[in-house]
């Protein structure tokens, strides 16, 4: 097993252990902390494949600003030493039962399908390409949907003016 | 590229132009009135520029693409939105939503600009991207009243199934990306092999889709969601956005999907006879009546997949007559309940009995609207469904127009409930009379304008059917 390999299955790993371990976790702050190692061990994915663009996007934005986002949000809104309470043994068993139906579909589906291996691409792409189609207007060029998202955010503020302001006192 | 070019993209720039006029007018003045007024009136003209004929084309290296098709569709909606606004003037206008008045007005706008990307786009993003533009809004416009624990609750559900929803599809986007290899529709159309995987993606796709437009088994967010979230925003996701959803869907299934389309086909077929089925069922038991609504339009989602069933020209123009009929008809039947909640507060079917010896003109209209979504002889919404199940038979599913005709059945039962509690009902406490202001007329009075003359004008089929010819 060469070291590349052995890097891949303890990003994988980990991504793995610590994502089950969010959605099962009943502290609130702990299922955001293990949220935060799964990013980071994505980041890493990132960096193996040699995209060190998305690798650093993911941890300064991910793993950075959005987990310490859901941080803030968790301290200011919710009791930190509430426990959720424990899943039903009923409701776990069905939940496993149709998880694991469904991954188990997904995945042979995935593994039957004949993908081609590309070795040319495996380059880190150009920051300046990158740049090119994030402005670009032509084929392959990404300036609409960068636009769009703007709208997008200005509407999530809208929206969350809706929901936060203080109601007059009358 | 040039400036006109530009003038493809109308619908939105005018639509983003509104929106921040509104903001502007919003930060200058504290005249709540001036501002539902001035927003009436931008829309207005947001609406009647968008008929000007532009030439088609694409734009942004064919991720943005408009046809005539497209620009009906955006049309449409206008148009459905522009009643909408109309009657809930008055519904904003009540002293609890003194200090958010505007902010309705910009989160319709946005999410209307996300809808028209969302039709017009050719590229799996940016049908992404508008898709979530024309969600995310309505989550905060379903918690208004985020005061009453039921319209929260309708917020946070809404947000947890459409992210959830959204997940399934991206997930599906993204087998298909892999196999693929790009995500422009035209690229996709052509590469599309029928391998198990891109089945896969694509059933993860619909599955997504049949939560916006909330199909069974994807409905279960459709009936607590309209409940919770204040009348008018019900109204706008029951007709505006679910019709923006069948637009995108449809044109997807067609252009992208048409190389699998015999399987897209059994799906539908049996999403189509479990929605109609199933929303009738349910809708039989209801006893308030933005439940009973509710699911009354997840069964008439079953009846458009009859249109979507066809595959070409004439399912296309059908389910478009269909929606345009649909946002007539549906925002009649919301807009006589907003008034009556915004004039006693009431929402129960118990509550209409006797309506109509207090307020004989709404009971007329509901009860014109009821029979239109039921699809009785004279009403539009007979055309509707008529052209629904001609092209259903078209294509040569006789069992499925059958089954939709014994469901066109039972819907009437319930619909004609509460024409019955209305009518013939009696009831000690009557809603009193009551006068509604002068936009919640205009805004019904088009809706029964609608109602008759899209039915009876025959031309207008012809044009939509001229429009969806090369589909």
């Amino acid at each position: 097993m060469s070291i590349h390999e052995l890097m891949f299955y303890l990003f994988s790993g980990m991504i793995l252990l610590f994502s089950v371990l969010t959605v099962t976790s009943r502290r609130i702050l702990r299922a955001a902390t293990y949220l935060l190692f799964v990013l980071i061990s994505t980041a890493g994915i990132y960096f193996m494949l040699n995209y060190q663009f998305l690798a650093a996007v993911q941890l300064t934005l991910y793993a950075g600003g959005i987990v310490v986002l859901i941080i803030f949000s968790i301290l200011l809104t919710s009791h930190i030493t509430h426990k959720f309470e424990p899943i039903g043994i009923k409701k776990m068993v069905f939940t496993i039962v149709a998880v694991a139906a469904g991954a188990i579909l997904t995945i042979t589906t995935v593994l039957n399908y004949g993908f081609n291996t590309v070795v040319a691409s495996s380059q880190n792409p150009d920051m300046q390409l990158i740049g090119g189609s994030l402005l670009g207007y032509g084929r392959d060029g990404y300036a609409l949907p960068f636009e769009v998202i703007s709208v997008l955010l200005l509407a999530a503020i809208f929206g969350s003016i809706v929901i936060a302001k203080k109601e007059k006192s009358k | 590229m040039n400036l006109q070019s530009f003038l493809l993209m109308r619908h939105e720039i005018m639509l983003t132009l509104a929106l921040v006029i509104l903001l502007i007018a919003e930060l200058s003045t504290e005249n709540k009135k001036g501002i539902i007024n001035l927003a009436i009136l931008i829309f207005l003209v947001v609406t009647v520029v968008g008929f000007v004929p532009v030439p088609e084309g694409s734009l942004f290296g064919d991720m943005y693409r408009t046809s005539p098709l497209t620009v009906m569709m955006k049309n449409i909606l206008n148009i459905g939105v522009l009643i909408l606004f109309f009657q809930s003037a008055e519904w904003i206008k009540q002293p609890e939503y003194n200090n958010k008045v505007s902010e309705f007005y910009l989160l319709i706008i946005s999410t209307l600009i996300g809808m028209s990307f969302m039709i017009s786009s050719g590229h799996f993003l940016m049908f992404y991207i508008g898709l979530e533009l024309a969600t995310i809004p309505i989550a905060a416009l379903a918690a208004y009243d985020r005061l009453k624990n039921i319209s929260a609750e309708a917020g946070i559900k809404l947000i947890l199934s459409s992210a959830l929803s959204s997940g399934i599809l991206l997930y599906g986007l993204s087998m298909l990306y892999g196999t693929i290899g790009s995500l422009y529709f035209t690229d996709m159309g052509e590469a599309f092999m029928n391998t198990p995987l891109q089945v896969m993606g694509f059933i993860f796709f619909f599955a997504g889709m049949g939560f916006k437009i909330s199909l069974v088994p994807f409905h279960l967010w459709t009936a607590d969601v309209y409940e919770g979230a204040p009348i008018n925003v019900a109204s706008y996701l029951s007709v505006i956005s679910k019709g923006a959803a069948v637009f995108i869907f449809t044109i997807i299934l067609f252009t992208v999907f048409h190389s699998i389309a015999p399987m897209w086909k059994n799906l539908l077929y049996v999403i189509a006879i479990l929605t109609m089925t199933v929303g009738n069922l349910f809708a039989l038991r209801q006893k308030n009546l933005k439940r009973f609504l509710a699911f009354s339009s997840i069964a008439q989602a079953g009846f458009i997949l009859l249109g979507i069933i066809d595959g070409g020209e004439l399912g296309m123009a059908s389910v478009l007559y269909f929606v345009l009929i649909y946002i007539f008809t549906n925002l009649g039947a919301f807009g006589v309940v907003s008034a009556v909640s915004v004039a006693s507060g009431k929402e129960n079917m118990d509550d209409y009995n006797g309506l109509y010896h207090t307020n004989p003109k709404l009971s007329l209209l509901l009860m014109l609207a009821l029979f239109s979504l039921a699809g009785i002889p004279p009403v539009a919404g007979f055309f509707g469904k008529f052209f629904l199940f001609t092209s259903a038979a078209h294509s040569g599913y006789y069992w499925l127009v059958f089954i939709a005709v014994v469901n066109a059945t039972i819907s009437l039962y319930y619909y004609l409930l509460v024409i019955k509690a209305m009518f013939i009902n009696k009831n000690e406490e009557p809603i009193a009379f009551f006068k509604s202001g002068l936009t919640t007329r205009i805004g019904l009075l088009m809706c029964v304008a609608g109602i008759f003359i899209i039915g009876l004008l025959s031309p207008i089929f012809e044009i939509l059917r001229s429009l969806s010819i090369g589909i």
